[in-house]
């Protein structure tokens, strides 16, 4: 069951082509990654998510429900460009940032103290931003997005800016939110980020959708039959002499086959061979190798 | 709505919570005192004092009293010495005893003055007000001789100098009088100017929030959360919140000022309320004081507190809600400021319009500043205190009403584009484009 449901996005700046009939779903309760490089067309995506823009034609469906001002009060949106107000106090702003999302005082009150205690940081309460580092504020600013428990989490490249321990802290908190049922959009340029988090990713260029599914079935889409297995001891050339070898490291050897051929193959030779093998495992495409091979197809 | 309420709380609490609010609501009252003052004072002291001497040739002056100024800014010094022993003595020193000579030559002829002309010479250029002093002391100095040379008793010269002074009064309206004019001129400069400055304030304080906003780079969180018309609204009706609160205090500080604190030192009230240009309260007799009061009463007070507050809001809005877009185009760096020409314009042509209209209220000019809803606010309610026509506060009104509603929608597009633009320079041309675009 799709959260989310782009159909037919059309949308267009002056003469420039932001969205070009992008359609896709993003599932319930999964980590959904957005992928393109910069100026791809997803920051326009995720803001007509958000209803801060319109498509010029096409359609988003909410929980099956064409999107309606209800739903933002249903959404978290951490944008790429993200700040907080610098002269008030973290208490206050959060309040107000949860208000604004359709909790009432009380609610919002509550709902802060629970998630300042949980990072333990309920003594930042009476500060105000300006004297919080920018980690600090990026927690802030993490919890302002969550504080009214939204069913749809919309994350712009939440880990920039970010220090490891920061990053590290934010990414079991959106697992987390997972767990619990939460969908979630990541947007990111950073490929590599996305094969840890995501379950399933559309990928995005110049406007116009390239790619959608799950991480897993992409690979397996995208594999090129290729084997690493590694070994001790002497290996004798004769045995890989009829083999296509793409890398070749002590100890370790990459092979690629034909369509026709298994990777059963490979350690068959090796085993017959009397070689000690250690490891042995099909080599899949990273999410990055299989954008830049769609990118350079189109 | 209730989101707009939400916004309004947070623009209003912040703002009125700060130090700088508590420091302008407390200060402005006695900047404006300084300021009032400090134009008396300049005129009294900044030139200093001047000793002119007079050196007259001809002895037709010496009869003559040439009178010192009352401010004491010049002394006249009648001296028989030498002009060229005088004037070379003055030159020499650092200090010298006169900074000028009246010189009045020998050959001067008193009925054909213009043929030798007195001559005024000195080592420090005099300012103009002291230029003009010595320049009608001396000419009156001349009328007495002449009219002394043409036997003319004091009398008839006393006959002669009578004048006329004529009333001036509505015929439709027994209450009008000469006084009515400067009255309702002022209460309407007043009005008018309120409204300029507050504009001008406010405007700028709802401008520098969108900025921060847009700097701070919260814009786009809350513009998740909110349409960007509320959070423009939110905004304008936060401010404009702030600025009534400004104005109670002030007037409870003023009125605190009167009450308790004049007492309290010890100071009677009626000199309280007597600025120093203005004469003494004794020089002002009672009736003058009561016809007066009764001028006041006679002006379309009603119509005023009506309508004063509709062009208050009108032009406030109007206008905040232009800053605010101005503010969203402009962000971060701040440096185009360029663009706030087109707004600050006409504000500023609106005010002399409004000086014009308390001088001619009758005027096109008036009448047509008074109907565009981007010069009504002001221009309007400088015009209210001369009662114009109803079919013309009528139009005015509607006018205004319309020009909120279609600036406010222009603004509205111009900001809800221009908040999301980072780190990109904007023309005019675009500005522009956005209001036709969709979102």
């Amino acid at each position: 069951m799709a959260l989310l449901s782009l159909q037919h996005i059309q949308k267009r700046y002056g003469n420039y082509q932001a969205s070009n009939d992008i359609s896709f779903d993003i599932p319930k309760g999964k980590i959904f990654g957005m992928l393109g490089p910069n100026g791809a067309g997803k920051t326009t995506l995720i803001r007509m998510i958000t209803r801060i823009l319109y498509p010029d034609s096409g359609n988003i469906l909410f929980n099956g429900e064409p999107l309606a001002e209800r739903h933002t009060e249903q959404t978290g949106y951490m944008p790429e460009e993200r700040g907080l107000y610098k002269k008030m106090k973290v208490g206050e702003q959060l309040i107000y940032l949860a208000r604004l999302k359709g909790l009432s005082n009380s609610q919002a009150k509550q709902a802060v103290n629970g998630w300042l205690e949980k990072f333990n940081i309920t003594s930042w309460y009476n500060k105000s931003i300006d004297e919080l580092s920018k980690g600090m504020s990026q927690k802030i600013q993490f919890i302002g997005t969550v504080i009214h428990n939204p069913d749809l989490l919309i994350l712009d490249e939440p880990f920039s800016g970010l220090d490891p321990i920061n990053s590290k802290l934010i990414e079991e908190e959106i697992r987390q939110l997972s767990l619990q049922g939460k969908t979630i959009i990541f947007s990111t340029h950073r490929m590599e980020q996305v094969e840890e988090i995501c379950s399933d990713i559309v990928l995005i260029n110049k406007g116009s959708k390239i790619l959608e599914g799950s991480v897993g079935d992409l690979k397996q889409r995208f594999k090129e039959n290729k084997f690493r297995i590694s070994y001790t001891g002497q290996l004798n050339e004769s045995i890989v002499s009829n083999l296509q070898v793409v890398n070749k490291a002590e100890g370790e050897l990459t092979v690629q086959f034909g369509a026709e051929h298994k990777g059963n193959e490979l350690l068959r030779l090796f085993v017959e061979n009397k070689v000690e093998v250690t490891s042995f495992n099909e080599v899949l495409p990273t999410i990055n190798e299989i954008f830049i091979r769609q990118v350079e197809a189109n | 709505m209730g989101k707009i309420w939400i916004i309004v709380q947070r623009e209003y609490i912040t703002r009125v919570k700060r130090k700088s609010f508590l420091i302008t609501t407390l200060l402005a009252p006695l900047g404006f005192l300084l300021l009032m003052s400090s134009s008396v004072l300049i005129s009294t002291y900044s030139q200093g004092k001047m000793d002119v001497a007079i050196i007259d040739e001809t002895s037709l002056f010496k009869d003559v009293p040439i009178a010192d100024a009352e401010d004491g800014s010049v002394y006249f010094h009648t001296i028989t010495e030498d002009y060229n022993k005088v004037s070379k003595e003055i030159q020499g020193t650092e200090k010298p005893k006169y900074e000028a000579i009246v010189f009045i030559p020998k050959d001067f002829d008193i009925d054909n003055p213009r043929r030798t002309n007195i001559a005024v010479r000195y080592t420090k250029r005099p300012g103009i007000a002291k230029q003009q002093f010595i320049s009608q002391s001396i000419n009156s100095a001349y009328q007495e001789v002449r009219l002394k040379a043409l036997n003319i008793s004091q009398q008839q010269r006393d006959e002669m100098q009578e004048k006329l002074s004529l009333n001036f009064e509505s015929l439709d309206n027994e209450h009008e009088n000469q006084s009515y004019t400067a009255i309702a001129g002022g209460v309407g400069m007043m009005m008018g100017f309120a409204i300029y400055i507050s504009i001008f304030f406010y405007g700028t304080m709802i401008m520098k929030g969108v900025m921060e906003e847009k700097t701070n780079r919260i814009v786009e969180v809350l513009a998740s959360s909110v349409k960007p018309f509320q959070l423009l609204m939110g905004k304008i009706i936060g401010v404009g919140a702030v600025g009534v609160t400004q104005f109670i205090l002030w007037g409870i500080l003023m009125i605190g000022t009167v009450f308790i604190v004049g007492p309290l030192l010890g100071i009677p009230m009626s000199s309280m309320q007597t600025m120093p240009t203005q004469p003494p309260v004794e020089a002002i007799d009672q009736d003058s004081v009561q016809a007066l009061a009764q001028t006041f009463r006679s002006l379309p007070l009603i119509q005023i507190l009506v309508f004063f507050p509709f062009y208050f809001l009108g032009g406030f809005l109007i206008y905040g809600s232009l800053f605010a877009a101005i503010g969203a185009a402009i962000g971060e760096d701040g440096d185009q400021q360029s663009l706030m020409i087109p707004v600050t314009v006409p504000i500023i042509i609106s005010i002399f319009i409004a000086i014009n209209v308390i001088n001619n209220p009758d005027s096109a000019l008036g009448m047509w500043g008074s109907l565009i809803p981007f010069t009504s606010p002001v221009v309007m309610s400088a015009l209210l205190p001369f009662g114009p026509p109803w079919w013309q506060i009528a139009l005015s009104l509607l006018l205004l009403l319309g020009g909120f509603v279609f600036t406010t929608f222009i603004a509205a597009r111009i900001y809800r584009t221009g908040i999301l633009m980072y780190g990109k320079k904007v023309k005019m041309k675009e500005i522009a484009r956005w209001i036709f675009s969709k979102a």
